[in-house]
């Protein structure tokens, strides 16, 4: 016996130390998309990888405010050159240099193979007589803009054309020469970092560094009171990291004291709190691995969320541990209470169970690392605790709470008909109540707080980058073939802008044509000796003096020798950068993205992308039906979950009147935890909707102990005691997570502190055991 | 390059603009005492003004030249319009920070902001500091240098900013009293433009 008996703690021993080495392995990450649906099609992953690791992600939006105007302008411009040489950035732009000032030299040296403009017609007699009418009228214009040095060297206007094309329509607004918010109260600044966005640890280096570098301008310019804002997928990343590791160390630390205290205060034993915290921290640590394991990495949502553990795991060796007695020892106290102890472990399994097929990565992380937490710990409890316990042990209760609970029970009862009177009048207002009970929107189960979000929307629209809703994609088998899909939507776009369907849009071809346009451009260009003749017909007729457009002459002969434009070409221009974050390689495809500005008729124009070759998306449509869906299909995780759960009770109970007496408690305690989120102002979330099987999960476990089979069988008192004990264990845990910052976990811990405790009034109030006792 | 593009459109812009701060005419004082902040005070004591123009661009690309004719108008504090009828009609309106360019050939019109576009801006606000007679605005972008008496009067301005003194070499503003009768712009390269303001009603 004695051999046998010692394996399980042998093995303990082995798995403890194994998870621990997969604990100390796994890296922590904070990938906010992780509580974010994952996408439904390749396209659509295609944008979410896009957002994490594309050119999106490594954006910072940099904000100055708190002093006037002028010294704002000064403070970004003192600003960007301190930033703009640091290694860690790839891009630093505070709006005083425009496309033309950062880039012009590039385009005006490779304007024939960029505009789209250039065709053998233009270069004809006729086509540049053409051109130069109209540079005549342009040089007696106010928007004369092809006066200057600029005329010999352009004069069919390429340039002009091409800086139209692809300077923004509605940029930011600028004051004192650079960027500012509409309202004029904010300097902005565009900073892109070297690092992707997930690499948090780098995007925080760079967080630092735009901070030290503007505390030391604000201090050489002497502006004590200007402030600095970021925002953006990098800096979110960096403070999420920070907010959940700060949750999560306050909660786990507040927990185990808490559950620690309750512990002592009961027992009185430094060797029942020593037992009892054993089957929590394997289980923790059980969990950690499982999800290490089963992810790669551990979120720090999912350590915060651990804290529920504690609450959880310890129930079992309290429960173990109010039924040992004088002469029953945990074994034998064990034989008793096996059944239940096995009843309760399965129904909290299947309430984190809609967790697990919920399709968020995250909510399935956290119920992963649940249901092999509270599977640990049962098993510790059950194969371990009875060995490293001596023979002897017992765990007395104080008889004054065992008194004290024993009375309240017996008060409970009374308030059957305020509770009936309650639930009714409830579903009452469930039922009249008008006002919208869901969340609708996706933003609310980011992690990111709500103000940091709005201030995002707001300095991106001040920066002209609205939020894109409406995307053409289009899909190829490398760039080139990509690229070319892009100019084939773009002809059909195009048209479309003409009709009036559409603003505008914005393609990868505009920066980076195909490589067969580049050529039928360079192609379009005439023989130097050509051109000579033509260019003198045109001149012969108009006003310019002959001689004038050498300049032209030249250029035109070197556009034909020049080489064709790959991406390497456009390296440190801002023309890359809109490559980079228009074109993505994905898998074995690339795909090109082509932002729809001002939608007209979303209908043409997803007929006529799909004639083209590519897939228009409406982001805002598709995902708000993918929260839809998630959130149905949580609804019916949800519905198994229950099923399942009664169907345990069933299975025990083996009767249904005794069903019955266990579910109607859960079920009223249901109704007005709806009813208190709702009443409390709380637009619930899929989050909450999870977290009321988990209540039912839990609750379960108070009916079932009170439920009046049970109680005869057992010793009420300890049953009692127990009850409470780990009632005020889960609801200290759940009710410390609702205190968190990130929505899931603050959902969930309301919904659950609060469930948790009606469940348990609830069941004292219908237990008919507790009248019988009486 | 914007330079490019800013320096067409400030260069056209200019003339007509500081020609705008024509005319006012008040009956002649004394000339003792006379000078720079005199001239303000009396050319911000109108409150509207209308006048025809003909303005000759001397181009060194061109064979002869280029010359534009139309109208102008302005009303106080802010308001200027300079409407070109030949060669091709276009109107250009200042208000605030707003530009608007209306090309009425082809319909076809362009808002921009001033903060924008500083050297439009350095133009244009200088010429609305003229007539609003806002020495400290105007001051913000030019050195002015007045010569002569109230009678017959040359305003000189010196652009005092980088971009602006790459384009603009010096700009001359004549006129008798509150009113402006030539604008002449000349630049680094050589061209050169002079706008004459030919009549007026007010």
């Amino acid at each position: 016996m004695s051999r046998v008996g010692w394996l399980p703690v042998a093995l303990w021993i082995v798995l403890l130390a194994a998870a621990a080495l997969v604990i100390l392995r796994a890296p922590i990450g904070a990938d906010l998309s992780a509580f974010l649906p994952r996408a439904p099609t390749p396209a659509q992953q295609v944008l979410v990888d896009q957002l994490r690791e594309g050119a999106v992600s490594r954006l910072m939006l940099v904000a100055i405010e708190g002093a006037p105007p002028e010294r704002l302008a000064q403070l970004s411009t003192a600003l960007a050159e301190k930033l703009a040489p640091l290694p860690a950035f790839a891009y630093v732009n505070n709006g005083a240099a425009d496309l033309l000032e950062r880039d012009g030299a590039f385009l005006l040296r490779n304007r024939y193979l960029l505009s789209p403009g250039v065709a053998p017609e233009r270069f004809s007699t006729a086509g540049l007589s053409q051109a130069l009418a109209e540079a005549e009228g342009v040089l007696g214009s106010p928007l004369g803009m092809m006066a200057g040095e600029l005329l010999p060297r352009d004069p069919t206007g390429e340039l002009l054309r091409l800086v139209d094309e692809l300077q923004p329509e509605h940029g930011p607004r600028k004051r004192e020469g650079v960027w500012f918010s509409a309202d004029g109260t904010r300097a902005l600044l565009l900073v892109q970092t070297v690092a992707q966005g997930f690499d948090i640890d780098a995007q925080q280096t760079a967080v630092a560094q735009v901070r030290s570098a503007f505390a030391a301008v604000a201090q050489e310019q002497s502006v004590p009171a200007a402030r600095l804002v970021l925002t953006g997928p990098g800096v979110f990343a960096v403070s999420t990291r920070a907010a959940i590791r700060g949750d999560a160390e306050r909660l786990a630390a507040w927990a185990t004291v808490g559950v620690a205290l309750l512990l002592l205060l009961v027992y009185r034993s430094a060797r029942v709190l020593l037992l009892g915290l054993l089957p929590v921290a394997s289980g923790a640590a059980a969990g950690v691995a499982a999800v290490a394991l089963a992810y790669g990495s551990v979120q720090g949502i999912t350590l915060g969320f651990g804290v529920t553990l504690i609450g959880e795991a310890v129930d079992y060796a309290i429960y173990l541990f109010t039924h040992t007695a004088p002469g029953r020892p945990p074994a034998r106290a064990l034989e008793r209470i096996w059944p239940t102890l096995r009843l309760g472990a399965a129904t909290s399994v299947c309430g984190f169970g809609a967790m697990l097929w919920s399709g968020f990565p995250g909510l399935a992380q956290l119920g992963l690392f649940s249901i092999a937490g509270l599977i640990a710990a049962l098993l510790v409890t059950r194969f371990v605790l009875p060995r490293l316990a001596p023979q002897d042990f017992f765990a007395r209760a104080p008889q004054r709470l065992a008194h004290g609970a024993l009375w309240l029970a017996s008060l409970a009862p009374r308030l059957r008909v305020p509770v009936v009177v309650l639930v009714v009048a409830a579903l009452a207002w469930l039922g009249l109540r008008s006002g919208p009970v869901w969340d609708d929107q996706l933003s609310s189960l980011s992690p990111v707080p709500a103000a940091d979000q709005a201030l995002d929307a707001a300095l991106r629209s001040d920066l002209g980058a609205p939020d894109v809703r409406y995307l053409a994609v289009v899909q190829g088998e490398s760039r080139e073939a990509t690229l070319e899909g892009a100019e084939r939507t773009g002809v059909a776009l195009g048209n479309l802008v003409a009709a009036g369907a559409l603003a505008g849009f914005d393609s990868p071809a505009r920066y980076l044509p195909s490589e067969a346009t580049q050529r039928a451009r360079k192609q379009a260009l005439p023989a130097a000796e050509q051109l000579r003749a033509s260019l003198d017909q045109a001149l012969a007729g108009s006003a310019f003096r002959p001689g004038v457009f050498d300049a032209f002459l030249a250029d035109v002969a070197a556009a034909r020798e020049a080489p064709l434009l790959d991406r390497a070409a456009l390296q440190g221009t801002g023309l890359g950068l809109r490559v980079d974050s228009l074109v993505v390689e994905h898998g074995a495809h690339w795909y090109a993205l082509l932002p729809l500005r001002g939608v007209a008729d979303a209908g043409a124009i997803g007929l006529a992308v799909t004639n083209a070759g590519g897939v228009m998306l409406d982001l805002k449509r598709d995902a708000d039906a993918l929260y839809h869906e998630y959130r149905a299909r949580a609804a019916v995780f949800a519905g198994i979950g229950a099923a399942a759960i009664a169907l345990l009770l069933l299975l025990a109970l083996r009767d249904p009147v005794r069903l019955w007496e266990a579910l109607a408690p859960l079920a009223a305690a249901q109704v007005l935890t709806w009813t208190l989120l709702l009443a409390l102002g709380e637009r619930l979330t899929l989050f909450h909707l999870v977290a009321m099987l988990l209540v039912a999960g839990v609750g379960s476990n108070y009916s079932l102990f009170f439920e009046h089979e049970t109680l005869r069988r057992g010793d009420v008192r300890n049953t009692l005691v127990s009850v409470l004990l780990c009632a005020a264990s889960t609801v200290l845990a759940f009710g410390l997570l609702a205190t968190a910052r990130a929505p899931v976990l603050s959902a969930i811990g309301t919904t659950v502190a609060l469930g948790a405790s009606l469940s348990l009034l609830f069941s004292a109030v219908f237990s008919r055991g507790l009248v019988s006792e009486r | 390059m914007s330079r490019m593009r800013d320096r067409s459109i400030t260069r056209l812009a200019g003339p007509w603009l500081l020609t705008l701060a024509l005319s006012l005419a008040t009956a002649g004082r004394a000339d003792e005492g006379w000078g720079l902040p005199e001239l303000m005070r009396e050319l911000a004591a109108v409150p509207r003004a209308q006048a025809s123009f003909v303005e000759r661009r001397y181009l060194q690309i061109l064979k002869q030249p280029l010359e534009l004719t139309g109208t102008l108008s302005y009303v106080a504090p802010g308001r200027l319009i300079k409407h070109t009828l030949t060669p091709r009609p276009e109107r250009m309106t200042v208000e605030g920070d707003r530009l608007l360019i209306e090309d009425l050939a082809k319909g076809r019109s362009r808002t921009l902001s001033l903060q924008d576009y500083p050297l439009v801006w350095a133009f244009i606000e200088s010429f609305r500091a003229t007539l609003q007679g806002d020495l400290g605005a105007l001051e913000r972008f030019y050195r002015p240098q007045l010569e002569g008496a109230r009678a017959g009067w040359k305003l000189s301005l010196e652009p005092r900013e980088r971009r602006m003194a790459a384009v603009v070499s010096a700009i001359r503003i004549s006129g008798s009293a509150d009113r402006i009768s030539q604008i002449e712009i000349e630049e680094t390269r050589g061209d050169r433009s002079v706008l004459t303001v030919i009549e007026e009603s007010r």
